[in-house]
C-alpha cells in the first residue's frame, strides 16, 4: 500500500503541482491570450485579463505580414530533424563503445565531453565561425546543422551511455557464444531493447536542436529562405511597431508540431526515464 | 568424441590470481559438477571453456583440438547462464532458433530443429510467447532450447536453478539428468549447491580458493574426502571436525585422544604423522549412534524431521557436534547423550587438512 495517500497529502500534493505547473503554463497561457487581441489592446493599462475582444484575426495576418512563416516553420523542423538524425548516427555506436569497449582514455574522453558540453555555443562563436567559413558552409542549411550536430553529441552519449549500461551483459554473452558479431548483437538484441533510451536521447536531442538553432541562425546564415522560426520571428519587429500579437501567434504555430510528437511519444518518454529502475 | 582437457589453465585478473594451474581430463559423455564456495573461481572456469574469458596461461582441448585461441562456437561449446540470458523482445520461437538464424540456416532445417528442441523440453504449446510471460521453470528450458539447437559437442550450464524456488529445483534436476541420458552430450555444470553435485554428476570438481581440491565420483568424494575442505563440503548435515591428538600410530591405524578425551583407535594409514600431532577426527553425523558408552555430548538444538532426527549439541571442550539420529530416538533437548562411531566410519586429517587414507572403507572404482 506504498500508493495510499490521507486526503491532506492528496491536497498538498496536488497544490504543489498546480504551483508548478501554474509557473511552467503561465507564459504559454499569456502568450495565447495576447495572440488572440488586437495589438492596440495588448498596452492598455489597467491590464486586463480577460476581455471581450478576442479573436483568430493574428492567425490569419501573420502569414501576410510575415510571407516567408510557413518557410521558416518548415526550416525550423527541418534542421532539428537533420540534428537529431545525424547526432544519433554519432551517438549510438559512441555510447555502445563507452558502455561496452574498453580503451584507452576512455574516462578521460568522456569527460572531455562533458566538458565541452559546459561551454554553450555563444563563447566558441568566432572560431566556429572561421571554420565554417574555411569549409565554405556560411548560409547554408549546414551551417546551422553542423555546429548543432557538435554541441548536442556529448550530451546524447551520456545519456544513451547510461541507458546502455543497464542493458544486462549476459545476453550479449550469450549472443557471442551463439556466434553473433557485435554489429548483429547490437542490431538484433541492443537497439530493440534500447528503443525506449533511443526514443528518450531522439527527443533530448530534437529539443536541444530546436533550442539552439537561434544563435547559429543569426549569426552563420543570412539567407532569409534558410532561417529557422525563432530567427523569423525577428520580421515581426517592424520599423514602427512590433506585432506581438502575430508574433505570438507564429510562435505558438511553430511549436505545435513538437507538441504533437511529445503528445506521442509521451508513453515511452514515461517508460524510458525509469526504465531498468527496478529489477522486473 | 567429445572429451574436455584442460591443461593447467591459471587466471589472473590484475594482481589477484583466482585460478592456480588447473588441469582436469573429462571423459566423452561425461556429466561433470564444478562445485565450490562463492568467490572460488567456478564461473571464471566456465567462462574460460567457454571462450567468454582468456586465460593467463594453460591450454583447452576439446575432442583432441586445441581450441584456446579459437571462437566459442568453434570451440563447439554452448552455454546456459545463471539468468538464462532470454532475448526479453523475441518470442520464445526465435529465442530458441537465435543461434541457427546467426547461422543463416535455411528455413525448413531451422524450423525442423527448434520444434524438435521445443518438444524435448515441452514448450510446443510456448512457441509464441514472450519469455516475461513463461514462468522461471519455462524460461529456464527456454535456455536450455537455445543451447541444443546449435548441437554443440559440450554443453556449459553456470548455476541454471539457482533462481527457482526449491520444488522446482527438484524436477529440474531430474529433467536435466533425463536429458543428459537423451543427448548423448558431455556436459560442465557448475554450482554452489552440493545436493546438485552429488545427484547429478558422474564426477564432482571441488574447487576451493582457485584450485581444484578433488575430482572423483560423488561417492568417491563421500568416502574418501581427500581433503578436510572436501570433506566438510560433501554430505548432509556437514561432518563434524573434532581436534584430537595421536597418541600412537603403527601399521594398523592411528590412536588418538579426541580434545575433551575420548580415546579411538582408528583403522587409517598412519602416513607420517606420530604420536604428539595435532589432528582433526572427521565423523559424520550419520555414523554414529545412541550407545551405553562412547562421546558425550549435550544437546542443545533437536530438529525431529520425521524419518530422522538431527542433533545439534556439543562435546567435553566445546567443539560442536551433530548427529542425525533415528526419527523415533529418545532424545531431548538440555540433556546429555552418549554416542558411539564405528571407528572404520573415522576420517582423519592431518594439521596441513590432508587426509589419512582409511583401511576399511570400501574400495572406489571412478
Ligand atoms: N571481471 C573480473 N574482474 C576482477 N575480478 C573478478 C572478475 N570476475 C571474477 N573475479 C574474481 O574472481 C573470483 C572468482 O569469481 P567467480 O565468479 O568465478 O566465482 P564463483 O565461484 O562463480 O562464485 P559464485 O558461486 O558466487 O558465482 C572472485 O574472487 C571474483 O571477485
Ligand atoms: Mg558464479
Amino acid at each position: 500500500m506504498m500508493d495510499r495517500y490521507t486526503k491532506l497529502q492528496m491536497v498538498g500534493i496536488y497544490a504543489c503541482v498546480a504551483v508548478f505547473l501554474t509557473f511552467i503554463l503561465l507564459p504559454f497561457f499569456e502568450m495565447f491570450m495576447a495572440s488572440l487581441r488586437p495589438l492596440e489592446h495588448l498596452f492598455r493599462s489597467p491590464y486586463q485579463f480577460w476581455s471581450d475582444d478576442f479573436s483568430f484575426d493574428a492567425y490569419k495576418q501573420m502569414w501576410v505580414t510575415v510571407p516567408l512563416l510557413g518557410r521558416y516553420i518548415f526550416n525550423s523542423i527541418y534542421i532539428s530533424f537533420m540534428v537529431t538524425g545525424l547526432t544519433m548516427i554519432f551517438v549510438v555506436p559512441a555510447a555502445y563503445a563507452y558502455a561496452r569497449l574498453q580503451f584507452p582514455f576512455k574516462n578521460l574522453s568522456l569527460g572531455i565531453f562533458l566538458g565541452v558540453n559546459m561551454f554553450t555555443g555563444a563563447v566558441l562563436l568566432i572560431p566556429l565561425y572561421r571554420v565554417l567559413r574555411t569549409m565554405g558552409l556560411l548560409n547554408t542549411y549546414w551551417a546551422m546543422i553542423v555546429p548543432g550536430v557538435a554541441f548536442l553529441i556529448p550530451t546524447g552519449i551520456w545519456l544513451l551511455r547510461s541507458y546502455l549500461e543497464k542493458i544486462p551483459r549476459e545476453l550479449e554473452e550469450a549472443a557471442f557464444v551463439d556466434g553473433a558479431s557485435r554489429l548483429y548483437t547490437l542490431r538484433r538484441v541492443v537497439l530493440p531493447l534500447a528503443t525506449p533510451g533511443l526514443i528518450v536521447v531522439g527527443v533530448a536531442v530534437f529539443i536541444g536542436a530546436y533550442a539552439q538553432q537561434f544563435l547559429f541562425a543569426i549569426t552563420f546564415n543570412q539567407t532569409r529562405e534558410l532561417q529557422p522560426l525563432p530567427a523569423g520571428l525577428y520580421e515581426f519587429i517592424g520599423y514602427q511597431s512590433v506585432t506581438w500579437n502575430e508574433m505570438m501567434a507564429a510562435a505558438l504555430v511553430g511549436v505545435l508540431p513538437v507538441m504533437v510528437i511529445f503528445l506521442f511519444l509521451q508513453k515511452y518518454l514515461v517508460a524510458g526515464l525509469t526504465a531498468g529502475a527496478v529489477k522486473e | 568424441m567429445a572429451t574436455l582437457d584442460l591443461n593447467a589453465i591459471s587466471k589472473s585478473f590484475g594482481s589477484a590470481k583466482v585460478l592456480h594451474d588447473i588441469s582436469l581430463a573429462i571423459k566423452d559423455k561425461e556429466f561433470v559438477v564444478f562445485v565450490g564456495p562463492s568467490g572460488c573461481g567456478k564461473s571464471t572456469l566456465l567462462r574460460i571453456i567457454a571462450g567468454l574469458e582468456e586465460a593467463s596461461s594453460g591450454q583447452i582441448v576439446i575432442g583432441g583440438d586445441d581450441v584456446s585461441d579459437a571462437h566459442p562456437v568453434d570451440r563447439g561449446i554452448s552455454m546456459v547462464f545463471q539468468s538464462y540470458a532470454l532475448y526479453p523482445h523475441l518470442s520464445v520461437y526465435e529465442n530458441i532458433a537465435f543461434p541457427l538464424r546467426v547461422q543463416k540456416m535455411d528455413a525448413a532445417e531451422m524450423d525442423s530443429r527448434v520444434q524438435k528442441a521445443a518438444a524435448i523440453l515441452q514448450l510446443t504449446d510456448k512457441l509464441q510467447l514472450k519469455p516475461g510471460q513463461l514462468s522461471g521453470g519455462q524460461r529456464q528450458r527456454v535456455a536450455i532450447g537455445r543451447s541444443i539447437v546449435r548441437n554443440p559437442k559440450v554443453f556449459l550450464f553456470d548455476e541454471p536453478l539457482s533462481n527457482l524456488d526449491a520444488a522446482l529445483r527438484g524436477d529440474m534436476r531430474v529433467e536435466l539428468s533425463q536429458l543428459h541420458r537423451d543427448l548423448d552430450a558431455t556436459m560442465v555444470y557448475v554450482t554452489h549447491d552440493q545436493v546438485e553435485a552429488m545427484t547429478m554428476a558422474d564426477r564432482i570438481v571441488v574447487l576451493n580458493g582457485g584450485r581444484v581440491e578433488q575430482f572423483g565420483s560423488p561417492m568417491e568424494l563421500y568416502h574418501h574426502p581427500a581433503t578436510k575442505f572436501v570433506a566438510s563440503f560433501i554430505g548432509q548435515p556437514n561432518m563434524n571436525l573434532i581436534p584430537a591428538t595421536v597418541i600412537g600410530a603403527d601399521a594398523t591405524g592411528v590412536s588418538v585422544e579426541l580434545d575433551g578425551g575420548h580415546r579411538m583407535a582408528l583403522p587409517v594409514a598412519a602416513g607420517t604423522v606420530k604420536a604428539g600431532d595435532k589432528v582433526e577426527v572427521g565423523i559424520r553425523p550419520e555414523h554414529v549412534e545412541v550407545s551405553s558408552k562412547g562421546l558425550e555430548i549435550s544437546v542443545n538444538v533437536l530438529e525431529r524431521l520425521g524419518g530422522v532426527s538431527i542433533t545439534y549439541g556439543v562435546i567435553g571442550d566445546g567443539t560442536r557436534f551433530c548427529a542425525s539420529l533415528p526419527g523415533d530416538a529418545v532424545i531431548e533437548e538440555g540433556r546429555n547423550l552418549t554416542l558411539s562411531v564405528a571407528p572404520e566410519n573415522c576420517h582423519v586429517f592431518d594439521a596441513n587438512g590432508d587426509v589419512l587414507r582409511r583401511q576399511a572403507a570400501p574400495e572406489m572404482v571412478a
